[in-house]
């Protein structure tokens, strides 16, 4: 990932951070809290590298600790997030019963291609895709620990059970109507 | 003063220190365990697995590095059985990332090519992982070849406790780690590095090493560090 800066928090985001370092104080831990905190802040629910920058400039934490942490847990976002979140487990139990073809269902609905072998994100368990028009962000997770409900699809953080392809999409179509 | 207790290595009565590692009760006394992301001085990880050892009573294999001594303990640190984990532990490095021994600056002086050599590994039973990986030369005197790390976090270790600057992180997990500087920034833009090259001399493999140096070449100068690391711990 590059490291392209968006602008650096503004006054108000300044603020509001600083808030959260005085009130996580010098708890043990008290990064994730900061960086959970300032994440759901964001309109875009993310944290932006000029952000992560501050956040350490702030706290004394060194820059590659607050890296290290903020690409550690699937939690934090790195990028901004669409309108809406799809998040498809690739788990062993949802993979058997075939969420593979969920994530492709959902490539080609919302207009991010076929899987691509060299894709360099195919080997990583963690996929974040955001459609061009910030509408979708569709999303992988190791396992939601909901296996009995097989194959699993979390939409908006509802959790969706026993997903096949004609439910998925048309949930999507939904939400597409929805958010239009 | 710490408690003296008896611990038995290889069926051998020594005395430990209370509080000591397995590790550090073997070196006193003259016996040899294999070691990979241990350096004496720093923080010890258990990271690698190479200095794993049989303690009687139990069936797991324990890492001598982060085990402590107990009065009466025994412990075994060579047999078949842990020849061939310490070969598994080592082979799984081999094929995570592009260890090209011929061409590699630290052939002949890495500590993974001794350990494969001495454990009599001469071939890989798994498929090499072939990771597409960059390398850094960004820093102006020095290399991060990412194909010839073994993400034992060495560097990352000196760089925190002994030189204070904490330049280096692992970032993602699992078959995604990499070593990272700063905020995912070249090495050369790290503000933070003091340019003191602690960092490539503990790096046991190729992966840190100075510029300058062809194949072969670069042989770490570590041992000053060990000294160094326990005076900042006294301070
Ligand atoms: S050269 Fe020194 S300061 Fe720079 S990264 Fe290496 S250990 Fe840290
Ligand atoms: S660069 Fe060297 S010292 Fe650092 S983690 Fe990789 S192998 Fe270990
Ligand atoms: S594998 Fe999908 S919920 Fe466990
Ligand atoms: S030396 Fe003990 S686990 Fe690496």
């Amino acid at each position: 990932m590059q490291t392209t800066l968006q602008e650096n928090p503004d006054a108000s985001e300044r603020a509001f951070i600083n808030q959260v370092i005085a009130s996580q104080s010098d708890r043990p831990g008290a990064l994730l809290g900061i960086l959970e905190a300032v994440q759901e802040h964001h309109p875009r629910k993310y944290l932006p590298m000029e952000t992560l920058r501050y956040i350490a400039a702030r706290t004394g934490i060194p820059p590659s600790i607050v890296y290290s942490v903020a690409t550690f847990y699937a939690l934090f976002n790195l990028q901004p997030q669409g309108e809406n979140t799809i998040c498809v487990c690739r788990g062993t139990a949802c993979h058997t019963r075939g969420s593979r073809n969920l994530l492709e269902t959902l490539r080609l609905e919302l207009g991010f291609g076929r899987e691509d072998e060299s894709d360099e994100a195919t080997d990583s368990d963690k996929l974040v895709l955001t459609t061009e028009d910030q509408r979708f962000t569709v999303r992988t997770v190791a396992c939601f620990g909901q296996c009995a409900l097989a194959p699993v699809v979390e939409i908006n953080h509802k959790i969706c059970s026993h997903v096949n392809e004609h439910t998925l999409q048309r949930q999507v179509r939904e939400l597409e109507r929805e958010s239009k | 003063m710490p408690q003296t207790i008896s611990i038995r290595i290889d069926g051998e009565l020594v005395s430990a220190l209370q509080g000591q590692t397995i590790l550090e009760a073997a070196k006193q006394a003259g016996k040899y365990i294999p070691t990979l992301c241990y350096f004496e001085g720093l923080s010890a990880v258990g990271a690698c697995r190479l200095c794993i050892v049989e303690v009687a009573g139990t069936d797991k294999l324990l890492p001598a590095c982060t085990t402590p001594v107990q009065d009466g303990m025994s412990v075994t640190t060579t047999s078949p059985k842990l020849t061939q984990y310490r070969r598994i532990a080592l082979e799984l490095l081999f094929v995570e990332r592009n260890h090209v021994c011929a061409v590699c600056v630290s052939n002949g002086h890495c500590e993974l090519q001794n350990l494969a050599t001495s454990l009599g590994i001469t071939n890989m039973r798994h498929w090499y992982n072939y990771p597409n990986l960059p390398v850094d030369l960004s820093h102006k005197r020095f290399v991060l070849d990412h194909n010839r790390c073994i993400l034992c976090t060495r560097c990352v270790r000196v760089c925190a406790e002994v030189e204070g600057a904490h330049v280096w992180e692992i970032t993602e997990r699992g078959i995604s780690s990499r070593l990272t500087s700063g905020l995912n920034q070249p090495w050369g833009q790290v503000t933070d590095c003091t340019n003191c090259g602690k960092c490539v001399q503990v790096c046991p493999t190729g992966a840190l090493a100075e510029k300058g140096w062809a194949v072969e070449e670069m042989v770490k100068q570590n041992d000053n560090i060990s000294g160094l690391a326990h005076r900042k711990g006294g301070q």
